[in-house]
């Protein structure tokens, strides 16, 4: 273990990141702990929080998943991907919006979901499941606005401006929407237990994490054709996360948490993103290992 | 009661759910760790724990109360910091740090402009560390100020103005790029490249190649050398460029004349396309008159003695789809 940690650590330091990591096997709890208990900005891994509270209102009655939800173009919440991309209005289930959040990260149907549920009721749930130090403060609309603000007239471009980047609330754990390592892979392990959730809805959140399209991460630590991950990834200027499970075909499931700040301010950083599969592979490994 | 060590054992038991690790964390014994946990229950008038003979569950009114302790914990070790610089600053001491690559020249001129200014008096304890070390040295709260290079993490710190040190290139006087006034990056294709070791700096490792591939030039092989006449010596063997700032080539204005002694010569990249990045930085929240000072002194003698300009206009950004941010 001790061998593991300082390999994730190098590896960390290789791919000029600071990276925390907390990683269970989810039925003996066996860990491995670098950094697991420091505060970390979310940003759309929070999108996991909002998925189980949707499902825990579905269980509860409160709302039903198939519920037709009218999307109207005008002041949606922006973002590259999904329905925060495109031009004209459209109708979708519950349900379908949460497919959009959790496979592309989309952030108008992420915010559409969470106009419904309310932002109380995603830290009533996270609180409920015993996550201490996990808390929402804003809409992913609302986070996007704090970038927009602190970065200035000078837009998107002055993001690669260390100076710019140390006034940003959105990477201050204490100002934004903030969890642990911990918290996160306890979220997971009570998703894959249906501890969080009854079996049926259970198994619908674990298909959605199922469903992520984004393979640069988490997932590239796992070139196996017979082992299954599910993630959700999470991105703001210098952050890169994912939280994920990985499923081997022996029954071995893992919950692991990766979140990282990059010394880069660049957009574009293949070796950060590669290296969150890098050190949840070693974690995993040493998990497995006999 | 001592309200603040007493909320430290609160959230060290919240956070390790588990009074043995707690109690280990905080270096002490299990059985006052317990008792002041029953103090501060006492004290509050709240239940803060449930405890079962195996483990420990932190209360929803604990749960509700935890975010709050932090705070206060964080607001206090701010107010000690703070009181330690007040201390500090009439013993007069101030702790900083400079990068082993600034040039002697540039030391003594932010010493002078150091004790020129108003902080006079104050006592400068001045530390050569790299970018690395210092930023251990800020979460250790063993150093207050410093001049860093970019990029770095720079979480939790708060920094001056940024300021680039162009950088040209050293190559063999009989290369055909040496006849010209100004190189282009792309023009060095087939050399290779000397560069300090990848593990000194990972991140401006990984800059300085990433801008030369963009600008065209992508070296077969990158050679590890760091002393200026190892470098020197490997530019003259072998088919081989580096890098260096302008002043750290010490040629005069105008015209970058040849150095026949070595046969090396210095030459401006076309478009200056790298740089060397510095700021100040110092922790945030620990900034004070003597940080101020410092870093006026400091960004005053890097513009004067190296040549360091403000940091360029950011170039065009274009986010991918897996960014999942848009301004």
């Amino acid at each position: 273990m001790t061998d593991a940690l300082a390999r994730i650590h190098a590896a960390f330091a290789d791919a000029g990141v600071t990276g925390r990591l907390h990683a269970v096997d989810i039925d003996t709890g066996a860990q491995l702990d670098a950094g697991a208990d420091q505060p970390v900005c979310t940003a759309s891994v929070h999108k996991l929080c909002l998925l189980v509270t949707l499902h825990e209102q579905a269980a509860e009655g409160i709302l039903d998943l198939t519920e037709q939800v009218e999307c109207p173009p005008e002041g949606r919440t922006t973002g590259p991907t999904g329905l925060a991309a495109m031009l004209d209005g459209a109708r979708l289930s519950l349900r379908d919006l949460a497919y959009l959040m959790m496979s592309v990260s989309d952030n108008a149907a992420a915010d559409l979901l969470l106009g419904r549920v309310g932002l109380d009721a995603v830290n009533r749930t996270t609180a409920r499941l015993g996550l201490t130090r996990t808390r929402a403060v804003h809409t992913f609309g609302e986070l996007l606005a704090t970038i927009k603000e602190d970065a200035g007239p000078g837009g998107a471009g002055a993001l690669a401006d260390p100076h710019v980047v140390t006034r940003l609330r959105a990477l201050d754990p204490a100002r934004t929407n903030r969890s642990t390592p911990r918290d996160m892979t306890r979220l997971l392990g009570a998703v894959w237990r249906d501890e969080a959730c009854t079996p049926e809805h259970g198994a619908a959140i674990r298909r959605l994490l199922g469903l992520q399209v984004w393979p640069h991460r988490l997932a590239s630590g796992f070139p196996f054709d017979d082992v299954h991950v599910a993630g959700k990834t999470g991105s703001l200027p210098t952050v890169r996360n994912e939280v994920g499970v990985v499923e081997y075909p022996d029954g071995g499931r893992y919950a692991v948490a990766v979140f990282t700040r990059t010394a880069r301010t660049s957009a574009l950083l293949p070796a950060a993103d590669a290296v969150i599969g890098t050190a949840a592979r070693l974690a995993v490994d040493a998990l497995r290992a006999p | 009661m001592d309200l603040v060590r007493h909320l430290e054992c609160f959230v060290a038991v919240a956070e390790e759910s588990h009074f043995g690790r707690a109690a280990a964390r905080l270096g002490m014994a299990q059985p006052p760790l317990s008792q002041r946990i029953q103090r501060l229950e006492k004290h509050l008038g709240v239940r803060l724990f449930e405890r079962t003979s195996r483990q420990v569950t932190i209360t929803e009114a604990g749960t509700l109360l935890l975010a709050e302790a932090r705070e206060v914990l964080a607001r206090s070790e701010a107010l000690m910091a703070t009181a330690r610089r007040i201390r500090d600053g009439e013993t007069g001491l101030l702790r900083a740090a400079l990068p082993p690559d600034v040039s002697g020249e540039t030391v003594a001129a932010l010493l002078a402009g150091f004790t020129g200014t108003g902080a006079a008096g104050l006592e400068l304890e001045l530390h050569e560390l790299s970018t690395a070390q210092q930023l251990e040295r800020f979460a250790a709260h063993e150093l207050d100020v410093g001049l860093i290079h970019h990029p770095c993490d720079v979480s939790g710190l708060e920094l001056g103005p940024v300021l680039r040190r162009e950088l040209g290139v050293l190559l063999p006087g009989d290369a055909a790029a040496a006849g010209l006034d100004e190189v282009p990056l792309a023009s060095l294709t087939g050399y290779d490249l000397i560069l300090f070791p990848r593990t000194a700096a990972p991140a401006v490792y990984d800059d300085l190649l990433t801008t030369c591939a963009r600008n065209g030039y992508t070296p077969p092989t990158v050679r590890h050398a760091q002393g200026a006449s190892f470098v020197r010596g490997l530019v003259l063997s072998a088919r081989a460029v580096a890098f260096s700032p302008r002043d750290a080539h010490g040629d005069g204005e105008g015209d970058p004349s040849q150095r026949p002694a070595s046969g090396v010569v210095w030459r401006p990249l076309t478009g200056a396309p790298l740089a060397l990045r510095h700021s100040v930085a110092w922790p945030g929240g620990r900034g004070d008159a003597a940080v101020a000072a410092f870093a006026e002194a400091a960004t005053h003698a890097l513009r004067t003695t190296a040549g360091a300009m403000p940091d360029l206009p950011s170039r065009p950004l274009h986010l991918r789809p897996a960014s999942e941010y848009w301004l």
